[in-house]
């Protein structure tokens, strides 16, 4: 470990003296210092810390794994300009070697995060105390309760559809509706009425209420905590002023729950959030929520909306679970996973190619890991729909598109999976059971995997060229 | 095998092929080379540029892989790490890093031999001494000019107090001092039984240092043995005296023909050594105090390099034994290249004195030598002639003057 660590340690002096992580550190310094200055947001507090954050952090990510790929010129470098050869001819072994520079490229990704993380909390800080208030207390209680924290979100239970859909289909069946039906799927049929009868559910017509069940609310009941409901709606037609007015009525009294109730008259289209009493939880952690479509406000009109809550856009509870601290400790923790994955790529790309054979390989393989759900997404797209009307070499080219991908999908993780960014903005938890996941997929099993092949392709090779 | 003396670097029919891009055999850069360097050997290998010198020691250093063939260094193939925590290699080039100042040059290769940090320190420090950058230390080597480089090149090379030194053109790019010097380490830690294996095709390096050769050409072996065997021209004799007169000289010239029948070939005052000569020159700029950003004279050879390689009792047994199995067990020596003579004084001399155009003509080759006593040569450095020794000693020695008013100066 002494050689590892001598070989690290010289990789971050490198690093430092090279200019290569200055420059990068300023990069940084620079997106994260100077983003308050010139982002708004949406002109609200939380706003502009929502979007300094989500700017911030995702610019460090993309900055750092620029910074991982050029850093592991240090071994292309060596492998030229034959240092190497000095340092092969020293008790070193090949694995010693790899594992030194992919050891030091992550003390110098760690040290980079811990810099950008401290300086964004600070920043955070700084934004809170300075930004401009419109309502001074609902700005800050709304950075507070609903940014910087920890939450955790429980979605809605949905009904079971698939029961009306089985008794409509055989009722259709009797009836002969399907008999003319080309290439009739019973299975696809039942889809679609359950997906009907949810469409159904979703839509709260005027005067009407609806009910939304939570399960697995674990959090403090104690009357002065509280939860939080989160939703979004889109409404049929809405007043004048673009405001939708509805009662929120929270608490099963026959489950030991508090009831209480919220008249709401809030902006269409924007997401919301109700505080409720966390003693209007029932004994067995469920929580029984019944929106009404109607104004109680009285002396105003009613207004004959419908109103629809989105699948998309699912109602959730949301209770805290944590500091807005450790969930910023914990996606630097993801983004380092994340570094060291592609930080083993580059030395792996470096062992085998010239640097700027690798580099690309390795930017590319950066891209493929924060897009494999996109490609997915257009690659299947293709594939269902448009397949018949390729010609069969364009269909062929398809196939063979899914094949590689299908080939990338074992190879290169999906870094959208560890991306945790957005969860902080929202100030919801990032939780330790996510990290385990990316400390154990991605590091311990992918990136050892990745380094291994690095090792076994460096071990092979000659560090000597041609001198004849 | 009991008693035998393992060889330092043995090789059997070493063969290397470079291949191109379509992996079909491109240069044979090295073939059917067998090598053998024994303990406390300082070995020559000579050859022009491209004749497999370079090739052969990285494959000795599993920088390359063979083609074809066997290689043991220190008895374990060259791809064991553990080995080469007792080798020293200087490149042909120095090949450090240029961000690094020479004391953090120094550290990061003693690091990598595990050496404790005390013992890092102690080394760098006396190594900079010994190569004459110590003031420089804390420059970056990336500043230094091409000779300096070679003197930290050779200071990194021996900061694990190697069993076994690979040396690949040590003095090029070095001024006379740094080449000097360079002998001088070779041949002191010649004298405390490490093995050296040098490279060069500077033929005087080689041959004012070395023990046994071997010529390479296009990558196979051409000629090797005993280099005082290779190059002794044993049908003449060579007798330095002060300076004598002419009637002495006449009364010499009369006794030799009446002894011998025989007359002088030659009578000249002998030159002094352009190197010699520099040598001193410089050692008077010196003396002089002239300001100087590059390399000084360097320093004493450090102590941890003057300490004898074995001193176990087995190892002196060892010893013993080797010595007695080269007296046993010769090392036949190739020679294929036509040598000047050997054997007694022969009639070609005689005829070459009469001026016979037959003495011109090539001599039979020799079979394989046996080992003998090395034959008297007074030009050899390994007996130091006094005039070297003063000089180098006296730059050494105000190098060791100013190293002591240095750790005073601490004090």
């Amino acid at each position: 470990m002494t050689t590892v660590w001598a070989i690290a340690r010289h990789m971050i002096a490198e690093g430092i003296r090279m200019k290569l992580a200055l420059v990068f550190l300023v990069l940084i310094g620079l997106v994260v210092l100077g983003l308050p200055f010139s982002i708004s947001g949406d002109s609200s507090l939380t706003g502009a810390v929502q979007s300094f954050m989500s700017y911030g952090l995702s610019a460090t990510g993309v900055l750092l794994g620029m910074l991982t790929i050029f850093m592991s010129r240090s071994l292309a470098d060596e492998l030229v300009g034959h240092q190497i050869f000095l340092v092969m001819t020293k008790p070193v072994s090949r694995w010693q070697y790899v594992l030194g520079k992919w050891l030091g490229m992550t003390i110098l990704n760690a040290a980079f995060l811990l810099c950008s993380g401290v300086t964004i909390y600070g920043m955070v800080h700084y934004i809170k105390r300075t930004h401009p208030p419109i309502d001074d207390r609902y700005d800050k209680a709304e950075l507070n309760n609903e940014v910087l924290v920890a939450r955790h979100a429980v979605r809605c239970t949905l009904p079971d559809f698939t029961k009306p859909a089985e008794m409509e289909f055989e009722q259709n069946l009797e009836e002969g509706l399907y008999d003319s039906v080309p290439d009739f799927d019973p299975a696809v049929e039942k889809t679609r009425l359950a997906s009907k009868y949810e469409a159904r559910w979703r839509v709260v017509g005027p005067l009407q209420m609806r009910v939304f069940e939570f399960e697995n609310v674990l959090c403090d009941r104690s009357p002065d905590n509280h939860v939080q409901i989160r939703y979004k709606t889109d409404v049929s037609e809405f007043a004048s002023d673009e405001i939708f007015r509805a009662l929120w009525v929270f608490g099963d009294p026959f489950m030991g729950a508090r009831q209480v109730s919220r008249p709401v008259r809030q902006v269409v289209g924007r997401y919301h959030t109700v505080h409720v009493p966390a003693d209007s939880v029932a004994d067995d952690h469920t929580l029984t929520a019944y929106f009404y479509n109607e104004n109680p406000y009285e002396g105003e009109p009613q207004y004959r909306n419908i109103i629809e809550f989105r699948k998309s856009n699912e109602v959730a509870v949301l209770f805290i679970v944590g500091s807005f601290e450790w969930n910023l400790v914990r996606l630097h923790i993801l983004m380092l996973c994340k570094l060291m994955f592609l930080g083993a790529v580059a030395l792996l790309m470096t062992t085998v190619f010239s640097f700027p054979v690798a580099c690309l390989a390795s930017f590319t393989i950066y891209v493929l890991a924060g897009t494999r759900s996109f490609i997915k997404e257009a690659l299947d797209f293709s594939s269902d729909d448009f397949a018949t009307m390729f010609t069969s070499m364009k269909e062929f080219f398809v196939q063979l598109m899914m094949q590689v991908y299908n080939v990338i999908h074992w190879i290169i993780p999906d870094f959208a999976k560890f991306d945790a960014v957005e969860s902080l903005v929202n100030g919801r938890n990032v939780s330790l059971v996510w990290v385990l996941q990316a400390v154990f997929g991605l590091v311990l099993v992918k990136t050892v995997i990745v380094l291994g092949l690095a090792i076994l392709l460096f071990h092979r090779r000659e560090v000597a060229e041609v001198s004849v | 095998m009991a008693g035998q003396i393992q060889p330092v670097v043995q090789t059997a029919g070493l063969c290397k092929t470079f291949k191109d891009f379509w992996r079909r055999p491109h240069v044979e850069a090295v073939k059917d080379l067998d090598l053998e360097i024994k303990p406390g050997e300082v070995f020559g290998l000579l050859g022009p540029n491209g004749s497999g010198k370079t090739t052969t020691i990285k494959m000795l250093l599993g920088l390359l892989y063979p083609t074809k063939g066997r290689i043991s260094v220190l008895g374990k193939p060259p791809t064991d790490v553990s080995v080469k925590a007792r080798i020293g290699f200087l490149p042909e080039e120095s090949y450090l890093y240029r961000f690094l100042v020479a004391h953090e040059t120094l550290d990061y290769y003693g690091r990598l031999f595990r050496l404790p940090a005390r013992i890092r320190s102690e080394r760098s420090d006396r190594l900079l001494d010994m190569v004459g950058l110590r003031q420089e230390a804390r420059r970056r080597v990336g500043e230094y000019s091409k000779g300096m480089a070679r003197r930290i090149g050779l200071a990194q090379a021996l900061i694990n107090d190697p069993e076994f030194l690979i040396l690949d053109e040590p003095t090029t790019g070095l001024d006379p001092i740094g080449a000097r010097q360079i002998k001088d380490v070779i041949r002191e830690l010649g004298k405390k039984g490490k093995t050296i294996l040098l490279s060069s095709h500077i033929l005087a390096d080689v041959e004012d240092v070395c023990d046994r050769v071997t010529i390479l050409y296009g990558g196979q072996q051409w000629a090797a043995g005993d280099i005082g065997e290779l190059l002794c021209k044993t049908d003449a004799t060579q007798i330095t005296t002060p300076s004598l007169s002419e009637k002495t000289i006449a009364q010499v010239r009369d006794l030799i023909f009446r002894l011998e029948q025989k007359d002088i070939l030659d009578i000249s005052n002998p030159r002094v050594r352009l190197e010699d000569f520099f040598l001193r020159i410089v050692g008077e700029a010196q003396a002089a105090n002239i300001r100087t950003s590059g390399a000084r004279g360097g320093g004493e050879i450090p102590d941890f390099l003057k300490q004898p390689t074995e001193s176990s009792t087995q190892e002196v047994v060892d010893s013993l034994v080797f010595a007695a199995s080269q007296k046993v067990d010769p090392v036949p020596i190739q020679a294929p290249l036509p040598p000047e003579a050997t054997g007694e004084p022969s009639s070609e001399v005689i005829q070459q004195l009469m001026g016979s155009e037959s003495a011109k003509t090539t001599p039979e080759p020799v079979e394989a030598a046996t080992e003998r006593p090395r034959p008297a040569r007074p030009d050899r450095p390994r007996e130091k002639p006094s005039a070297d020794a003063s000089v180098i000693d006296e730059l050494l020695g105000r190098a060791k003057q100013e190293t002591e008013g240095h750790s005073e100066d601490k004090r």
